[in-house]
């Protein structure tokens, strides 16, 4: 049998076994499956619901509003008020004596209607002052009620001053403000997607690696299953190469499940929400954006796959493997804070920083739009760094204490003592193949 | 037809930042012929298990030869892996899987066809009395069976040459026994046979020829009657500690 078949064939049944070891191992699934699937939807779900339990609550008590200075002109606007059987509505009170009230708690809102300021031109102007305590959820809600209320007022007043002028309310009214968006109900929800699927999809990609890492290296020295592994009648590139696929696959699958698990989930949690504000948002990632994001997928896997497996690679126990992976997991979580600064865009120099740019090339394929150079930068410099990881194995692997677990130390001290320091006598402990 | 090992100058040295250079094995040499057990007897620390994992090629030797099936350990290690089944107490067996899977995945691994796979690994169930375990995970098997399991795993490709690293250490009285008879049903289907032990009794019964390793070096090496012979002793335990004795002097005088 030619040596490249057998290389691949020996690669592929090692590469099964791990996947079947690991997929029979209660924490790699709960971690690389589980979780992305269940644990963010839910989480999702979870704060929604919390959101709307809380906002049911607000919206079933009874603003107690005082209104000052309304008298026979304002009648309507008291019964527009009146009408509303969540507002109480309480009048003749003193101004100082509302005011202390509403701090003390007791009102939720004191309405003021005043003469208009000096220079009105029309007869019988007036303004409405609300006063609220905004560090209390009452009181916000009594305002939101009372400017639905005095807004409509305003609108009738308007509208029966211009009649009797001759004119429609627009027109005397003269200066209006109107928005319109111009995003569709699916690109509003491309760029929902895109301000929270990235980040949690990085979160996910090292999670799904991080298990496997440790059980594909450490795991194996603490079972003993080490040197047996060793002894197989294959290169030790092809049984290496076949864990190292194995744990990226685990980190792809977990991002990728994560991103169709939290699609899904916000179009089942927040379109419905959108709906009730009147807004029709779609949730559903563009096609174009697939071939990107499982591109996104497997330059991340592979990386966070290479970090965690070199670090992973100098401990001796399950334990000792996730405290040695926990720095390159936090270390690789730092940079997707930044994704949260508002206006931050994919631009070439961004590109370059691992990590951010397959994160940011994602966000911007989940809201539809593709810069190329920078996909292209993103790419190279992933495959680079992936180069480099597999180039410091490599070093790794040739030395056989590291590789039998004799070694007592982690990265660090394997750089100082063996990379940086080899003096004369060549490096200890190298020669494993 | 060439022996099928032939270990010459076989020598390994480890760094250590603590205590420098240490030689743990240091100019072996022997050879193992087919339908032959030969023993390597020596104490802890000996260089034992540093010899085996060098003709298994877990260890790079620093100097010497290694030939298994007449592929040098280093340049052909593939080729040498695929001619030899390796058992030690630290080969464990991949406890997520079942034993049938286990057998499987070392037969496909170590080079049997696709097609004689499932012959071969129905053989081995049937040979060590596996089938009523065949479908249980090898984590959930008792002591014994594991034992079944890892040697049958060791025979999955069928190779000519077996290496057995203290092989009984931490069985029980009848599970070692198992083991020996195991050992010598193979040697009498014509495997070479590597042992090692400290236990003399086991060496005793079980060896065609024995090595004396003391501090990496092989200080005898025969038939345990050509060895009674030379040293003029009878029991393996008493002419064991004769040559570790002189292996002592001479190291005292600096020879």
């Amino acid at each position: 049998m030619r040596p490249v078949r057998r290389l691949f064939e020996g690669l592929w049944t090692i590469y099964r076994r791990e996947l079947r070891a690991a997929l029979r191992e209660k924490g790699i699934v709960v971690n690389s499956i589980v979780i992305p699937l269940v644990l963010y939807p839910f989480l999702l779900w979870a704060v929604s619901t919390g959101i709307a339990f809380v906002m049911g609550q607000t919206e079933g008590f009874t603003s107690r509003v005082a209104v000052i200075g309304a008298g026979p002109l304002h009648r309507p606007f008291l019964r527009m008020l009146e009408t509303n059987h969540k507002v109480e509505v309480r009048e003749h009170l003193p101004l100082a004596t509302a005011l202390a009230a509403l701090r003390a708690g007791e009102l939720d809102a004191v309405v003021e209607i005043l003469p208009a300021a000096e220079g009105g031109v029309v007869p019988g102007e007036f303004a409405l002052r609300v006063t609220v305590d905004e560090a209390k959820e009452r009181s916000r809600t009594a305002r939101e009620r009372l400017d639905r209320a005095s807004e409509r007022y305003r609108s009738e007043w308007l509208a029966r001053e211009a009649r009797a002028r001759g004119v429609t309310a627009a027109d005397w009214q003269g200066f209006s403000i109107r928005s319109r968006n111009v995003s569709s109900a699916r690109e509003m929800g491309q760029f929902l997607l895109g301000l929270l699927l990235p980040m949690l999809f990085v979160i996910m990609v090292a999670v799904g690696c991080f298990y496997p890492a440790v059980d594909a290296t450490a795991g194996e020295r603490e079972r003993n299953t080490w040197e047996t592994t060793m002894t197989l009648a294959v290169p030790r590139f092809a049984v290496v190469a076949a864990k190292y696929l194995s744990v990226a696959t685990f980190g792809g699958v977990a991002g990728i499940l994560n991103v169709a698990a939290m699609t899904a989930s916000m179009g089942m949690i927040f379109a419905p929400l959108f709906a009730e504000g009147g807004e029709e948002v779609q949730f559903r990632i563009p096609l174009a954006a697939v071939p990107v994001l499982l591109l996104g997928a497997l330059l991340l896997a592979l990386f966070v796959a290479a970090g965690m497996m070199i670090f992973a690679s100098f401990a001796r126990t399950f334990k000792e493997g996730q405290s040695m992976v926990t720095p390159f997991y936090l270390l690789i979580l730092l940079p997707v804070m930044f994704l949260q600064v508002p206006g931050l865009e994919f631009s070439l120099a961004l590109s370059f920083v691992p990590v951010v740019n397959v994160t940011m090339m994602v966000r911007e394929a989940l809201s539809g739009s593709f810069h190329w150079p920078q996909i292209g930068v993103t790419v190279g410099v992933s495959a680079a760094l992936v180069l480099a990881c597999l180039g410091l194995a490599a070093r790794i692997l040739a030395f056989e204490d590291v590789v039998m677990g004799s070694f007592g130390g982690s990265l660090g001290m394997f750089v100082k003592t063996r990379l940086l320091a080899r003096r004369g006598r060549g490096a200890a402990g190298e020669g494993a193949r | 037809m060439s022996q099928p090992v032939v270990v010459q100058g076989l020598t390994k040295v480890f760094f250590d930042d603590a205590r420098g250079e240490i030689r743990a094995v240091d100019g072996v040499d022997f050879s193992c012929q087919a339908g032959e057990i030969f023993g390597l007897l020596g104490a802890n620390g000996a260089g034992k298990t540093t010899t085996l994992r060098m003709i298994a090629t877990v260890l790079a030797p620093t100097a010497g030869t290694a030939l298994v099936m007449g592929h040098d350990v280093q340049r052909e290690a593939e080729q040498a892996r695929r001619a030899l089944g390796f058992y030690s107490a630290t080969t464990a067996l991949y406890p997520r899987l079942t034993a049938r899977e286990t057998l499987e995945f070392f037969a496909r691994i170590n080079g049997v066809p696709a097609a004689a796979v499932r012959a071969r690994v129905d053989e081995l169930v049937a040979r060590f009395d596996l089938g009523e375990y065949a479908d249980t995970r090898v984590d959930k098997l008792s002591t014994g069976m594991k034992q079944k399991v890892s040697i049958a795993r060791t025979l999955a490709h069928d190779p000519p040459v077996l290496v057995f690293d203290e092989p009984t250490v931490g069985l029980d009285v009848l599970n070692a026994l198992e083991m020996q008879r195991t050992i010598r049903q193979l040697r009498d289907e014509g495997k070479a046979i590597l042992f090692s032990t400290h236990i003399m009794s086991e060496a005793e019964r079980l060896c065609d020829r024995i090595a004396i390793i003391h501090r990496g070096r092989i200080h005898a090496c025969d038939t345990l009657a050509a060895l009674r012979e030379a040293t003029g002793q009878h029991y393996l335990e008493d002419i064991f500690v004769y040559h570790v004795e002189r292996a002592e002097e001479q190291g005292e005088a600096g020879l």
